[in-house]
């Protein structure tokens, strides 16, 4: 799409809220960016003219976007204007031709203090090259705001003449000028680096470390120096690395995992031996990080011996950069008295993969077959962890005497069985040889199960299973079904659901309840039809719901479910529900359906509730959802929310944004959640009585209407007459409202 | 398919740090903490190993970041900062109600926070509208800091903040706290190291995708300097008079220039995750406008990062969906994840931790600022995210396809769009 054929078309503000929302257009009027346009010269007129403020500020929005040169001087006249100044420079800061540049720097000869510090960052902003005298000229201001801004913006300006006063200036007498000139020297050392110019970047980076400035423009300093020189920034890093001033070794243990040379990894594994333990830590953390053989050596030597948290430290590291060379002294350290470096030790080895796993896991898997003693589960614990497919071995594990092993053992198949080797664990499961096993089993079983390629083969596996178990095992089975998903596992569950063993249908109604597909909802519905009334029936039945709610479906596919639905349903609140879900429905099946509902008293407030929503989402409505909508006593109206509170007392919550956001062309208003706390975002007076007062606009009529907590929303027509009006409890509460219309303050006040 | 874990999520941060923990997969992120018995101090974190913390902009967010930093042993929170009396009071309240003393100083301005040599770490909870500039302050004063996103409001912010992070040494954490999340990290796993096959779509759920700012109310009586300091209030953002109503930090100003809404609130979450899902790569150079439901997006190589506001499994709030040629993984703040197939897990446990507490993440940046590593939530992750909201944001503000070259960080000849990319700070701030 040619830029030439974009127009802005309209700025909306929403004064109501506190939000613009810009509404951009396409036409084939030629774009303001390449000249002038009816829309610049409207906006331009705005400025010129006796437009508020406002509006001007507005206008000076859109000149970013849209406008062009000939915009320049009514922005550049705003300049000293200290409201609208901000304003002003957006655009001359956006528009991409040099009368900005030009605009600005003459402002800045008229201007000082604030004024004169923005125009100067927008200089910076634009990168003026022919601002570098007049910037540098400000480096010698009286207001150090000014002098400030000017060395920020010779900085950015970035060439090898900006930096020329700012060099100069890091000899200043006064510390602040030192300071922002040493700001801008990086600046441009940065800019000159970039452009390749590195010999002029790195001397000006030493020359702020060599300065009398502020500590934190010496460590940029430092870093640019290091990085500037590339492998010649080695030394001048390990000799940041030793200074004695943390933030030096600080800065020093970031940038050497920024520099790209060969000698650093080295350096720092060399300076490892001599560091204290604090920052051995913090050596050994930069090694890990930069990864590579070369620091294992020294790793590993700091991990076998020496303080506690260095050890630590090193032996974390080895699981990230360590190899098969590390598998003897790592198991070594975690059969260590030390807890803390046992630990470690076993997160490492089952971490450890550098140069391949392959070697590593023989390694572990070769020491498995003759392990005994406190090394077996340690053995078995890492098989598991690293997922050896060590099986055999591991299954031998299962006839130890000591259950610590077994339990180890199991917890390890269940990480590395297969399809084929599970029944094993099945067989633990269902009938374990010492009870004791049975937790330990059951939960391998289920880690096995939920990770197996086949699903459908794992579950057909655990259904047959099912048959010989006992009831708690049977429940287990259903739960582990019910996290794998699948054909099978819904078949299975759904079975012990149509069942007549109550802890089976338990247990199965309520893993239905959250089944994770769609697939469930036909059985879902079946069930909710066909089991006898009760809780089961009902779990069933808002299952049904809850994929109508929330799964992806077409409108068409959700209103036939609402149809089922309310077919389906057997009592007042199941209808009830089932209008509550269909409402986001917006179809004229549903509205159809919610109407026809709305005809039994018992479900009027709900249909109409509805109604409202489903007539709200649906935008322009047809006449005919209008008759049907009217049927509810919902005409269509044309409603303004202009003020909404809700709260107690003086606590009083400001609700016009929320409310607004669901008001629609009827009177009764839909909120999204149920009750007020829920849709308002909390509750403003806890344990206080609440009110919600909304003023608005209703077919041009204000009207003002009070609420109590919860009640249904239906503002009344201005000025009708009492019995108009209603307003009734959300049907969700039990409360019981009435309202009643006052005249002379055109409320209708509800619940007193 | 779902991820096995534990079942259930409560909405207690730090019950589910201690559930976390039980678990053992924070391992990976075992605090860099001297253990006090290793040093013979009873368990007490040595003075040397504290990180002392001052706070700016702490509002309701902020409070619960301030209670995750808290519950760490080895922070030592020293000082608040915001423009509003009332919050400055009541956060020295909860600091020393957490020590026992009346230590927690209390700043007007946040530069006298920054001038404080005792202060490492810095926690930015400002509304958006500050959270760019005071996080480039911060670590031009030689802080380190955490920063509640989203962090920029527009595309020149982003790159400001990255390369003065970068320049300054400093370590920076966005807000993005689902990235030390167990399951959003094993979802991102799965797609970056290629198990879902070859990368074609990432989605990400914006909530809302209207371009929008903050506008001009009518001015109301300005309260009293030292109640709300309504010039620092606005900050960098153009002036307009006082008006109670722009006081939710929280919205005011959030997208700067000309965007915001739900590509940049949501999306410096769930797209920030997706970013991460493709390994942090540079932003997608493709944005086109919204189109039923969805903007659609394309990385150099063709992968799509598509917005979508419907059609996803029910996981809860801020999901995300990475699809390969050989499988898909969807995840939200439910804490449980779904796989188009059992073998994704292939042996891996994970955690199911609901209600995305922030507790981890902060965690890991305190590690960070002890070892000086790279956060997850890093400034060049958190940068181009963010550039993917905005330029999102400006392909619906024009209401047209945009493209943006990652190299140059402009829209080649799109005068227009190009124009979007910054905008003026009002004086005197600067980035």
């Amino acid at each position: 799409m040619s830029v030439n054929r974009c127009l802005y078309a309209a700025a909306t503000c929403l004064m109501a809220g506190w939000c613009v929302v810009f509404v951009v257009m396409l036409s084939g009027e030629a774009c303001a960016a390449d000249g002038r346009t009816p829309k610049e010269q409207k906006l331009l007129a705005v400025l010129r003219g006796d437009a508020t403020e406002a509006d001007k500020a507005m206008a000076c929005k859109e000149l970013a976007v849209f406008g062009s040169v000939d915009a320049v001087p009514d922005l550049a006249k705003l300049l000293d204007n200290e409201r609208l100044a901000s304003w002003a420079r957006i655009p001359l800061e956006a528009i991409p031709d040099a009368a900005c540049d030009a605009a600005l720097r003459e402002a800045a000869d008229g201007l000082s203090g604030r004024l004169l510090v923005g125009v100067i960052n927008s200089l910076g902003v634009r990168r003026d090259l022919a601002a570098i005298n007049l910037l540098a000229k400000r480096l010698g201001d009286a207001d150090p705001a000014v002098a400030d801004a000017a060395a920020a913006a010779l900085g950015k300006v970035g060439t090898a003449a900006a930096a020329e006063p700012l060099r100069k200036s890091l000899a200043a007498a006064t510390p602040a000028l030192r300071a922002s000139a040493a700001e801008g020297c990086v600046l441009c050392a940065e800019h000159l680096l970039a452009a390749n110019q590195t010999a002029a970047a790195t001397a000006l980076y030493d020359a702020v470390r060599q300065a009398d400035v502020p500590k934190p423009r010496v460590i940029e300093a430092t870093r640019g120096a290091i990085l500037a020189r590339g492998e010649q920034g080695v030394p001048l890093l390990v000799e940041t690395l030793r200074s004695p001033d943390r933030d030096k070794n600080r800065i020093a243990l970031g940038t050497a995992r920024e520099l790209k040379a060969a000698g650093v990894l080295p350096a720092l594994a060399a300076e490892l031996p001599r560091a204290t333990p604090e920052r051995a830590v913090l050596l050994i953390e930069a090694l890990a990080d930069l990864g590579g053989m070369a620091a294992v050596p020294a790793t590993l030597q700091a991990a076998g011996t020496g303080p506690k948290p260095v050890r630590l430290s090193a032996i974390r590291a080895l699981g990230r950069i360590g190899d098969a060379t590390c598998v003897n002294p790592l198991l070594t350290v975690a059969a260590d008295s030390d807890v803390d470096l046992a630990s470690a030790a076993k997160s490492a080895l089952a971490e450890v993969s550098a140069g391949g796993s392959k070697e590593i896991d023989d390694q572990i898997r070769g020491r498995l077959a003759q392990a005994q003693g406190p090394a077996l589960p340690l053995l078995i614990e890492l098989v598991g962890r690293r997922r050896i497919g060590a099986v055999d071995e591991v299954a031998a594990a299962l006839g130890n005497a000591d259950p610590a092993v077994r339990g180890t053992a199991l917890a390890c198949l269940g990480e590395i069985v297969d399809l084929e080797r599970l029944p094993l664990l099945v067989q633990q499961a269902v009938v374990p040889k010492d009870k004791a096993d049975a937790g330990a089993a059951m939960k391998a079983l289920r880690a096995a199960s939920v990770r197996m390629p086949d699903r459908e083969a794992c579950a057909e596996k655990l259904v047959s299973a099912m048959a010989s178990a006992p009831p708690e095992t049977k429940v287990a089975i259903l739960d582990i079904l019910g996290e794998m998903q699948g054909a099978n596992a819904l078949a299975a569950v759904v079975a012990a659901a149509e069942g007549d063993d109550a802890t089976l249908q338990d247990a199965s109604t309520r893993l239905l309840g959250n089944w994770m597909t769609s697939e469930a909802g036909p059985s879902l519905l079946d069930l909710a039809k066909s089991l006898p009334a009760g809780k089961y029936q009902s779990r069933a039945f808002r299952g049904y719901l809850r994929i109508l709610r929330q799964f992806a479906a077409s409108d068409a596919e959700r209103s036939q479910m609402g149809r089922l639905a309310y077919v389906a349903a057997r009592t007042v609140d199941d209808r009830k529900a089932v209008l509550d879900a269909v409402r986001r429905t917006p179809t004229m099946d549903m509205l159809t359906m919610v109407v026809e509902a709305g005809a039994t008293p018992e479900l009027r407030e709900d249909a109409r509730i509805a109604t409202a929503t489903i007539m709200s989402k649906m935008g322009e409505a047809t006449p005919e959802a209008w008759t049907l909508a009217g049927r509810l006593g919902l005409p269509k109206v044309q409603l303004e929310i202009l003020r909404a509170t809700y709260g107690a007392g003086d606590v009083q919550k400001d609700v016009t944004t929320p409310l607004r956001k669901v008001v629609g062309n009827v009177p009764l208003i839909p909120l999204p959640a149920a009750g007020y706390n829920a849709s308002f975002g909390g509750d403003p007076a806890p344990g206080q009585t609440k009110r919600l007062l909304i003023q608005y606009r209703l077919d041009g009529k204000p009207g003002e209407a009070s609420f109590a907590e919860d009640a249904v929303i239906v503002l009344p027509v201005p000025g009708a007459a009492a019995n108009d009006a209603t307003s009734v409890p959300h049907p969700s509460r039990s409360e019981s409202l009435h309202g009643r219309w006052s005249p002379t303050r055109r409320t209708l006040v509800a619940g007193r | 398919m779902i991820a096995s874990g534990i079942k259930g999520s409560g909405s207690s941060g730090r019950m589910q740090r201690r559930r976390f923990i039980k678990a053992g997969i924070a391992a990976a992120a075992a605090p860099m903490i001297v253990p006090g018995s290793a040093l013979g101090l009873d368990g007490a974190v040595p003075p040397s190993e504290r990180i002392v913390v001052g706070g700016i902009g702490i509002g309701n967010r902020g409070t619960y970041d301030l209670g995750c930093f808290l519950e760490q042993p080895d922070v030592q929170f020293a000082a608040v900062c915001d423009v509003k009396e009332a919050r400055r009071l009541a956060v020295k309240k909860i600091a020393d109600g957490k020590y026992g003393n009346q230590d927690c100083a209390m700043h007007a301005d946040f530069r006298e926070l920054l001038d404080r040599k005792d202060i490492d770490a810095v926690l930015i909870a400002t509304g958006p509208n500050w959270h760019g500039l005071a996080a480039v302050l911060t670590a031009k004063a030689g802080k380190d800091m955490y920063c509640e996103k989203p962090c920029t409001k527009n595309i020149s912010e982003s790159l400001i903040l990255r390369d003065t992070i970068r320049r300054t040494g400093r370590v920076f954490q966005a807000g993005t706290q689902r990235r030390n999340l167990p399951h959003f990290a094993f979802a991102c796993e799965l797609a970056r190291t290629g198990r879902l096959g070859k990368l074609k779509r990432l989605y990400a759920h914006p909530a809302g995708m209207k371009a929008m700012t903050s506008g001009w109310l009518p001015a109301e009586t300005e309260p009293a300097k030292v109640s709300v300091d309504w010039d620092r209030y606005l900050g960098p953002a153009a002036w307009r008079p006082f008006n109670p109503k722009l006081l939710d930090g929280f919205n005011f100003e959030k997208g700067g220039g000309l965007v915001g809404g739900g590509v940049l609130e949501w999306g410096s979450h769930c797209v920030d995750l997706c970013q991460w899902a493709a390994d942090d790569r540079p932003p997608p150079v493709e944005y086109n406008p919204p189109r039923e439901g969805e903007i659609v997006t394309r990385y150099a190589d063709g992968v799509e990062l598509v917005f979508r506001e419907k059609g996803w499994l029910p996981l809860g709030s801020c999901p995300v969906r990475f699809e390969g040629e050989d499988g898909w993984v969807e995840a939200g703040d439910s804490g449980k994840l779904v796989f188009s197939s059992p073998t994704l897990l292939a042996g891996r446990k994970v955690e199911e931790i609901g209600g995305y507490p922030a507790t981890f993440h902060v965690r890991e940046f305190l590690d960070c600022v002890k070892t000086r590593g790279r956060p997850k939530g890093n400034a060049e992750a958190a940068c181009n995210a963010h550039i993917a909201c905005h330029a999102a944001n400006i392909a619906i503000f024009l209401g047209r396809p945009v493209r943006f070259d990652t190299v140059t960080n402009e829209f080649p000849g799109d005068v227009e769009a190009n124009r979007l990319r910054s905008e003026a700070l009002r004086e005197p701030w600067r980035m």
